[in-house]
């Protein structure tokens, strides 16, 4: 029996203004109408007008990326634990996510069309079988296809979706 | 000639064999790069495919819902313990004779039993404990359920309050302090009988209100709250915020 690799997957999902699918349109509108509202705390005499102005001048802002997380949690919920957009090769979303972490990338007071925010997921530990081509074969520990088999997932790296974690399994 | 039959093969090759889907899914793709705004070098991570890649083949849904903000709550307290707090917050506009103010926004925040704040740690959680919003009602009146707060080195106990208009533009950024002479809920909470609530500092290296940054200059007590109530049953901060709406 081979030895397993225990990894955790990151996939950084990126939103902004060309984001066409109903729930990313969500997440960028209500994380943009925080961050207007909660970049006031440090913005009181309204001088800067985008993000890395205000973070250059103001270092406690680096809170805002935890301050306007809250407007997307009920948007996270509705997402059921399973990480979004990534696909096994049979098409099918397979990855649940126990963590994830907002951060807005780039924004501006006055015009939402450069607002650019960030939700990295945070995959469950999933057991690296096997590299295919350019295909790692993973398995979740729980779940098995029948009796003596486990059920495996194909899984296909890209660009924002990478190894975070990783454990050599003794 | 031969090129020519290759490509033909080819395009029957795509069009025949390979599921519709798949060409939905590069075309899809290349669509929303393009349009991808910013620095340019991220391009859209909404379609999730660097590449050309196998599309969902599962039944959409289910459809996303419109969500509102998570502070908007009354309760406040999520995981934290401590004495049961009652904050009452009546907003008044100078504007308008020092009229109740219905539909600002109230925002606010405080640390908790143990001085410690919600935000993001060396971890991924996303707590938010202690922190809330709500809108006040005709009376300019919002209600929050919390625990009393704690206090760290060099500041005074104390609620973050900020007030927007229902446009979400800042009216206010200011700060509760609490009444902290002998028989006070300050007093009361950090005293011996306070640690059996979990509030373990006492009052030795406590920062007074007339020696803190922000309250010093109050004199007239203006941002100080009224606090009643007992450690057993629990108290009630009742403040009035006036701003220029």
């Amino acid at each position: 029996m081979k030895k397993g690799r225990i990894i955790q997957f990151c996939y950084r999902k990126i939103i902004d203004n060309a984001s066409e699918k109903q729930w990313e349109k969500y997440v960028f509108e209500s994380s943009y109408k925080e961050f207007r509202m909660q970049a006031q705390l440090y913005n009181q005499d309204k001088k800067f007008r985008t993000i890395a102005e205000i973070l250059h001048h103001v270092p406690a802002a680096e809170r805002l990326h935890f301050l306007v997380s809250p407007s997307i949690t009920g948007y996270i919920q509705q997402l059921k634990g399973i990480v979004p957009d990534v696909l096994d090769n049979l098409g099918k979303h397979f990855l649940h996510f126990e963590k994830y972490r907002f951060e807005i990338i780039n924004s501006d007071i006055q015009d939402i069309s450069h607002h650019q925010v960030a939700i990295n997921f945070f995959s469950e530990p999933v057991e690296w079988i096997e590299t295919i081509g350019n295909y790692m074969l993973i398995t979740r520990s729980h779940e098995k296809a029948d009796e003596e088999n486990r059920l495996t997932h194909l899984v296909e790296l890209k660009p924002f979706f990478s190894i975070y974690s990783l454990k050599e399994e003794v | 000639m031969e090129q020519s039959r290759k490509k033909f093969l080819k395009n029957f090759f795509i069009g025949a064999v390979s599921v519709p889907v798949l060409i939905e899914a590069c075309k899809k793709d290349v669509e929303s790069n393009s349009g991808s705004t910013g620095s340019g070098n991220t391009g859209s991570g909404g379609s999730g495919s660097g590449s050309c890649a196998v599309a969902p083949t599962e039944t959409e849904g289910p459809y996303p819902t419109h969500s509102p903000s998570s502070y908007v709550r009354s309760d406040i307290r999520d995981d934290r313990t401590g004495i049961a707090m009652t904050m009452n917050i009546t907003v008044k506009n100078t504007n308008n004779n020092c009229s109740a103010l219905a539909g600002a926004i109230v925002d606010v925040w405080h640390c908790d039993k143990d001085g410690n704040y919600s935000e993001y740690g060396t971890g991924y959680t996303n707590l938010h404990f202690l922190r809330g919003r709500q809108t006040t009602d005709a009376n300019g009146l919002v209600n929050f359920t919390t625990i009393f707060p704690g206090w760290y080195n060099g500041r005074a106990t104390h609620i973050h309050v900020h007030i927007f208009n229902a446009a979400g533009n800042s009216l206010r950024i200011t700060q509760i302090s609490f009444p902290e002479g002998s028989g006070s809920a300050v007093v009361a909470v950090n005293s011996t009988a306070g640690q059996a609530y979990g509030y373990t500092k006492g009052m030795s290296g406590y920062t007074y209100a007339t020696s803190d940054n922000i309250f010093s200059d109050d004199t007239a007590l203006v941002e100080q709250a009224s606090v009643v109530g007992s450690l057993s049953g629990g108290y009630v901060l009742t403040h009035t915020i006036n701003v220029a709406a």
